[in-house]
């Protein structure tokens, strides 16, 4: 079964522009997916739909088979507690330590202040800024900044991670860097869907391309069969129970 | 045949716990303290507004409750001074105050004679010595009646007439009116309390709930994250409830220091009065009930800012 499924969802503002129109797409467990198309196609509103920042005007969205369009506002922070999002502007907070700021999904889940250490440590290992745990914002590069943004997004081992133009900010070689992180975090089974515009960088990785033109579904070509096979991770580790 | 039950969410969800929700409010605790910390020149001026709203409905109660305890005995006991001629004889005094003292509506007849009323005079007033040049006493005999408690006004009225009627009687003083009047003023200050809370009660609201509104905004950008990792309403709304609690405690804490002021600065010419109808100089209703009665009003009040606030707010949260 599919882990994600959107079904002829349409979203129409309210100016009359319909930034998505009867999409149907959908996304198995531990696959990595990039969106892409010109400035207005509709990534950023089709994965503020995913993230329940908004709903569609018409159609479902089915996480693991629930409607996650009609979710309580509590079940709602629930399920966003198993996406790690990732943002172009990085949404750092900037009178936060990097390790406060790595440290704010797991302590709002209610994780122990031990596990928070070990995981956000963790964390910051993996996208190798363990060093700068104690520094601000301000101090990093935009580069680094964005590796601690990546870092808050998987620190609860989301079961989704979502990115929005990630490199948007970056140089082509930082840009790499930090598509390889996204695919570490594929290969070990969480499901990736990243929207960028960048064709050339995306091309490179080999996966599969959902491309989107003023809202509507222009190709879906699936990725090279070579790719790492995703390893499933255990189940239930976001709410505080480690 | 079984049917399968459709999950209601994604992902089986591990219950927290209470630990994790204790952890959650001492967590949102240190970070109030600090946030309130770097900004204490906006945090002591909001506590100085809201103990400004909350003393002077308090202070008024005080007064309130002072006019009453000062009342309370003479209230249900009514009574009156009875003024004989000058020159009365003694006998007639006598006469009256025995007769008084057996009517059964009359608890007390105390016995004033014009020798006793000079004495005090002399020992009292500043023109003490001027009595010296009078070659006769001009003060006369009189004597005061108090009534049983409950005794109504008719009762009063039938022993006022009875004085009246009496031999060598010049004036029979009823102390119901003033008694009415301490009476009239005392609820005229209940009602201004009573009206005076509710207002400034809702002015304490508004300021809170502008402190916690700015207090918001300011970080806005926290709350949009916390809401993007799953923070519930209840996570988001928690730090400025506990804002509108801290503005609340502080203001309440400012309210008993003026108050406090307020008593220190008028005790010396309340003691004077009071003590001039022959009362304990004791101040009532400044104890630890009021004191606890004010901080708990104090949050109610803060927190209540606070809701309106957050409500008003991140009702209307977008992430962009």
């Amino acid at each position: 079964m599919a882990q994600v499924e959107l079904h002829q969802v349409s979203r129409r503002f309210d100016s009359g522009q319909e930034a998505l129109k009867d999409l149907t797409v959908s996304f198995e467990p531990g696959s990595m997916t990039f969106l892409t198309g010109h400035s207005g196609a509709g990534k950023s509103t089709f994965l503020r739909l995913l993230l329940c920042l908004d709903r569609p005007t018409r159609g479902s969205i089915l996480v693991n088979g629930v409607n996650v369009t009609r979710l309580s506002p509590r079940r709602l922070a629930h399920y966003r507690r198993h996406l790690g999002v990732v943002f172009q502007d990085h949404h750092l907070l900037p009178q936060r330590s990097i390790y406060d700021n790595v440290a704010l999904p797991l302590r709002v889940a209610g994780f122990r202040e031990r596990d928070v250490a070990r995981r956000v440590r963790a964390a910051l290992s993996r996208v190798g800024l363990l060093e700068k745990e104690a520094l601000f914002p301000r101090h990093l590069s935009t580069g680094e900044q964005q590796r601690v943004g990546i870092a808050r997004a998987v620190v609860t081992r989301p079961k989704i991670l979502l990115a929005d133009e990630p490199t948007g900010n970056l140089d082509p070689e930082l840009s790499r860097d930090i598509m390889q992180l996204f695919r570490q975090f594929h290969q070990v089974g969480t499901t990736v869907i990243v929207a960028s515009h960048d064709r050339d960088l995306i091309e490179s990785m080999g996966m599969r391309i959902i491309e989107l033109s003023e809202g509507s579904l222009v190709s879906d070509r699936p990725g090279r069969s070579d790719d790492a096979a995703p390893v499933p991770e255990p189940a239930g580790e976001v709410d505080g129970a480690v | 045949m079984a049917r399968s039950r459709t999950p209601k969410e994604p992902w089986p969800r591990q219950r927290a716990g209470l630990a994790a929700l204790l952890r959650d409010h001492v967590r949102i605790l240190r970070d109030t303290g600090r946030f309130a910390a770097e900004r204490i020149g906006t945090s002591l001026l909001v506590w100085l507004l809201v103990g400004i709203a909350l003393a002077l409905p308090a202070g008024l109660y005080l007064l309130q409750v002072n006019l009453t305890a000062l009342t309370a005995d003479w209230e249900g006991r009514p009574g009156l001074s009875v003024y004989f001629e000058l020159g009365a004889p003694e006998a007639s005094v006598t006469a009256l105050a025995e007769r008084l003292r057996a009517d059964p509506a009359v608890a007390d007849v105390t016995v004033i004679s014009a020798e006793q009323a000079l004495e005090e005079f002399r020992g009292q007033a500043e023109l003490g010595d001027a009595l010296e040049l009078l070659d006769h006493n001009p003060l006369p005999a009189s004597l005061r009646a108090v009534l049983k408690p409950g005794a109504d006004a008719d009762a009063l009225d039938a022993v006022a007439k009875a004085a009246a009627d009496a031999d060598a009687v010049d004036e029979v003083v009823v102390e119901r009116a003033w008694l009415e009047r301490v009476s009239q003023v005392t609820r005229v200050v209940t009602r201004l309390a009573l009206m005076l809370a509710v207002l400034f009660g809702l002015g304490a609201v508004l300021i809170t709930a502008t402190s916690v509104r700015l207090a918001i905004e300011a970080r806005l950008e926290e709350v949009r994250v916390m809401k993007l990792v799953g923070a519930s309403q209840s996570q988001m709304r928690r730090p400025f409830l506990y804002f509108g609690a801290f503005y609340g405690l502080g203001g309440g804490l400012v309210a008993a220091m003026l108050i406090s002021l307020g008593l220190l600065i008028i005790e010396a010419p309340l003691s004077e009065l009071v003590g001039s109808y022959g009362r304990e100089p004791v101040l009532a209703g400044f104890d630890l009930g009021f004191v606890g009665t004010l901080f708990a009003a104090a949050l109610v009040l803060g927190v209540a800012g606070a809701l309106i606030a957050v409500r008003q707010r991140l009702a209307s949260l977008e992430i962009s």
